[in-house]
């Protein structure tokens, strides 16, 4: 026999704050009258009668709550409960030995429930236990769930919207065309409802305030060569150079597709190139060298697009190279070739900037067409004795079953000296897979000897063949071929690590062999180490 | 036998009193779309609403109003045509909307903030991801009603289900795997790691441990038989076999790819690279990179229409257009100033692209033949995607 005193009373779970309720909730005073009861017994699994065990009535609507004992004989009774629903419990031990739902109690008569205290019946009242508990938990985070969607801003969100309207003789608005209004464009204010997040709210605050600011840029770098004589009697041998260059650039939307850029350079240091005397820079950045540990506006221009974006205008202070000849595999000093000869076309013949003007048409169907003009000389006291203009037509497609690739044509005047010189070139550079890439240029220029010739190629690897997914290497080869009987050489290779998104470290091997004249030679090995970081 | 035949005739009568009565129910209830694929629906986020636009007269034929504040982000029509769905991102909640009265006819609870969806093939399962819940809502489409939430992914966007319907696969924005689902169990059952991050990543913290930008979409092969996702922050597309659920190559792309959209053709799929605005090409028969070509920024969508791939530019305002046959920029359509481009859907006879613009709160069409552009206005606020059925472009963002 179950022990008695084992034996407590559980309400039940969806009556969940009375269930800590003790006494039985007062019957409403107007259903006094419409009372029934249950009455019952209960018997434990072998059939026996169990003794002072507590029964329990739950109202299902209302949550009151009544209790019962057993007598000897296991029987038990509610005599008078209101109407309605009910469920009997028992609990045994912490856990509910019994339940069964939806008790009719009608008025006036007695409902008969015997109760069989078995594992069978346990394991019921456990699984209808388990139930509701789930539901609860479900609801529970359903409400998490509501409180974390509504926990956003949903205050409306005013913007302004170009509009376009007819306005009429009268000078009365309309939204849609009426006879006698003209079209004219306005603009008004609309209000929208969203939710948004905090954090969406920040988010577009900071974008809004970032457009209207000035941006700066940096890009800062370091290479470091070392030079040994291979051939010839130069004093220059196992010497070490280095030159730090830093640029800052500024960058300000100033109107409808229209930018302001400028850029200051500072440099310190000793390149090669002060040494050597090569024909073209074995440091490309030797260009930017003006004056040693000085700040220099390098550029500064005004840049617009009109045309739907077709026509690009720059005009300020500007190296008109810059936008001609922009070969991918080979035009960049700070992330490709440390030499000058394998970044730029040696036969442009720009050797500083100056004020001009670039114009470039893009119909955005492959074809380029480019245009500039600029100051070539920067002594000279007009624009017409020093002019320099360059032309450049390019197209970009895909040839056979390769991957794209970009050929150009150029054409250059200088009437910086007596007679205008004039010089043209060549230029391409195409995928042979997605990892490797060619590049070659060719120009020439007239001179007083007759012709110089230059041409370099070459060939990079990105995508493939690398160490980290965003480093890129490349070997190339220049030569150069003057009128007067000079001639160089180069050949460089290097492998450049993408650390960072922002930082870059590379080296370099070049060897030049230069021949000032039929008689003398001279050659150089340069091992470098380049070292740029950009933000 | 009399009374058989008196059961019978009676029968008859229930049976016409009962479809008269269902047909005169309908009537009631105003059919306002009989072909599902007449129309174009429209998903207006700050109107809360689903526009329904017919394609021939380019009228609105409806608008289902959803509630206010609900915000929602994707529409799509079940693959038998009979309902609609969108999930309210500020609502939590999943609505469907009967495509021939148009009228709201369940609101159903789902994690927070469902963005994109996905139907199984057989319209049965209606699969509605809640980025910001990290889970998957399974929905019955037979009861209508969610049967399972499924847990476990990383801010999920996109759903595709294989063409036979055995399995779903999952693009967790929030991770460089794809989710793969078994869809008889609702349950994940595999994560497949599109690609290792690199060895240099413990060096650039800001990149790889601020913000995750990995996977949108797992984009399946016209048989299904191989998928392809694109990793943002990995800059890489793998190529998943989905007999094995396993990479078997991984294509180094453009910066920063939003996501890969598949040719109608399946010969080419494309990655829109923001990091720097290009587009990679991708050979599907040799799975590499046929080319790569300048685009625009803030680049949300590509569809193909006519031979061409259409590439939208957000906040450009200018549509970009290549020649899918000679791989090479083909011109670039502007839609206006100053306007913010959404995403577009390409009728199923691959002619026209409805283009949601939400400055001006209008859908553009685009003749995909000549370029010409023409406006629809007033869909509703903030239109923010577009969808037809049986369209092979139907995307968001």
């Amino acid at each position: 026999m179950r022990s008695a005193a084992g034996v407590v009373v559980l309400l039940a779970w969806c009556s969940g704050t009375a269930a800590a309720q003790t006494q039985a909730a007062p019957p409403p005073m107007n259903m006094a009258d419409h009372r029934g009861g249950i009455r019952g017994a209960v018997r434990n699994e072998a059939g026996a009668p169990v003794a002072n065990a507590t029964v329990t009535a739950v109202n299902a609507e209302n949550g009151a709550q009544f209790t019962a004992a057993t007598d000897a004989q296991g029987a038990y009774a509610f005599g008078a409960l209101p109407m309605g629903r009910y469920d009997v419990a028992i609990v045994s031990a912490g856990l509910t030995a019994f339940r069964r739902t939806g008790i009719a109690v009608e008025a006036d008569r007695t409902a008969t429930l015997d109760i069989t205290m078995n594992a069978a019946a346990a394991a019921a009242a456990s699984e209808f236990e388990r139930q509701q508990l789930l539901e609860r938990i479900a609801t529970l985070e359903q409400r998490i769930t509501d409180l974390e969607s509504s926990a956003v801003l949903s205050e409306p969100e005013t913007r302004v919207r170009r509009v376009e309207v007819f306005v009429d003789a009268s000078g009365n608005e309309h939204d849609a065309p009426v006879p006698g209004a003209k079209p004219a464009v306005t603009y008004q204010r609309e209000r929208v409802y969203r939710r948004q997040t905090i954090n969406e709210k920040i988010e577009e605050a900071l974008e809004e305030a970032e457009e209207r600011s000035v941006s700066v840029g940096v890009d800062a770098a370091m290479g470091t060569q070392f030079a040994g004589r291979t051939r010839g009697t130069l004093d220059a041998n196992k010497r070490a150079y280095a030159l730090a260059s830093a640029d800052l650039f500024f960058t300000a939307g100033l109107a409808q597709y229209t930018v302001f850029f400028a850029d200051i350079v500072g440099l310190s240091g000793s390149p090669p190139d002060a040494e050597i005397p090569s024909l073209t820079l074995l440091n490309g950045y030797t260009a930017r060298l003006i004056r040693q540990n000085e700040l220099n506006l390098r550029e500064a221009w005004l840049r617009t697009e009109l045309f739907g974006q077709r026509l690009a205008l720059t005009a300020g202070r500007l190296d008109l190279t810059n936008y001609f000849d922009q070969n991918a595999v080979a035009n960049d000093e700070s992330t490709q070739f440390l030499s000058d000869a394998l970044v730029n076309n040696q036969m442009l013949g720009l050797a500083s900037n100056g004020t001009g003007v670039a114009a470039e048409f893009d119909p955005k169907n492959g074809f380029r067409f480019k245009f500039g003009f600029q100051q070539s000389n920067t002594d000279a006291t007009n624009l017409s004795d020093s002019m320099y203009t360059l032309s450049e037509v390019g197209y970009t497609f895909t040839p056979f079953t390769l991957p794209e690739g970009t050929y150009r044509v150029w054409f250059r005047t200088d009437n910086t000296s007596a007679d205008i010189t004039k010089g043209a070139g060549v230029s391409f550079d195409q995928k042979l897979t997605a990892a490797v890439g060619l590049f070659a240029r060719y120009g020439t220029q007239e001179v007083d000897l007759g012709r110089d010739h230059f041409y370099s190629l070459g060939v990079g690897f990105q995508n493939g063949l690398i160490f980290n997914p965003q480093d890129t290497w490349g070997i190339g080869y220049a030569q150069m071929e003057m009128a007067s009987g000079e001639s160089e050489k180069l050949a460089e290779g290097y492998y450049n690590f993408n650390l960072t998104e922002r930082l870059r470290l590379s080296f370099h091997l070049t060897h030049v062999l230069d021949s000032p004249d039929a008689d003398t030679r001279f050659g150089y090995l340069l091992p470098g180490v380049r070292f740029q970081a950009s933000f | 036998m009399f009374t058989s035949r008196r059961t019978f005739l009676i029968g008859g009568a229930l049976t016409v009193a009962a479809l008269a009565a269902v047909a005169a129910s309908l009537q009631a209830q105003d059919v306002k779309i009989t072909d599902p694929r007449s129309v174009v629906m429209i998903v207006n986020r700050d109107s809360n609403d689903i526009s329904f636009m017919d394609i021939k007269s380019k009228k609105m034929v409806g608008k289902t109003f959803l509630g206010n504040n609900v915000n929602p982000h994707m529409v799509m029509m079940s693959p038998d045509g009979r309902y609609v769905v969108t999930g309210g991102t500020r609502a939590n909640k999943a609505f469907i909307i009967d495509t021939r009265t148009l009228q709201l006819v369940k609101v159903i609870p789902t994690d927070i903030a469902p963005e994109h969806l996905a139907f199984s093939p057989d319209s049965r399962w209606y699969y509605q991801g809640n980025p910001d819940g990290d889970s998957i809502s399974v929905i019955d489409m037979q009861s209508l009603t969610k049967i399972k939430t499924i847990p476990g992914f990383v801010e999920p966007l996109n759903v595709t289900f294989l063409p036979d319907g055995s399995k779903a696969y999952v693009g967790n924005y929030g991770a460089h795997w794809v989710g793969v689902i078994d869809v008889r169990r609702h349950e994940l059952l595999k994560k497949i790691q599109v690609a290792p991050v690199p060895g240099v990543a413990k060096l650039d913290p800001g990149k790889y441990l601020g913000e995750i930008k990995g996977i949108n979409i797992a984009a399946p092969s016209n048989d299904g038989r191989y998928l392809y996702a694109a990793d943002s922050d990995l800059a890489v597309v793998g190529v998943i076999d989905t007999r094995e659920d396993k990479v078997i190559k991984t294509i180094r792309v453009g910066r920063d790819p939003w996501r890969i959209y598949m040719s109608h053709d399946g010969n080419y799929g494309i990655t829109a690279n923001n990091g720097d605005e290009t587009i990679s090409i991708i050979d599907t028969r040799t799975n590499s990179v046929a080319a790569t070509l300048e685009a625009g920024p803030d680049m949300t969508g590509i569809n193909f229409a006519g031979g061409k791939a259409f590439v939208i530019s957000s906040t450009s305002g200018f549509v970009y257009v290549y020649d899918m046959q000679s791989l090479k920029p083909a011109g670039r359509i502007k839609i206006g100033t100053n306007v913010q481009l959404e995403t577009a859907t390409t009728d199923t006879a691959d002619e026209k692209i409805y283009l949601a613009e939400s400055t001006n709160h209008e859908v553009v069409i685009i003749d995909a033949k000549t370029h010409a552009i023409e406006r629809v206005r007033n869909v509703g606020l903030f239109p923010w995607g577009t969808h037809i059925m049986d369209s092979k472009d139907n995307y968001c963002h």
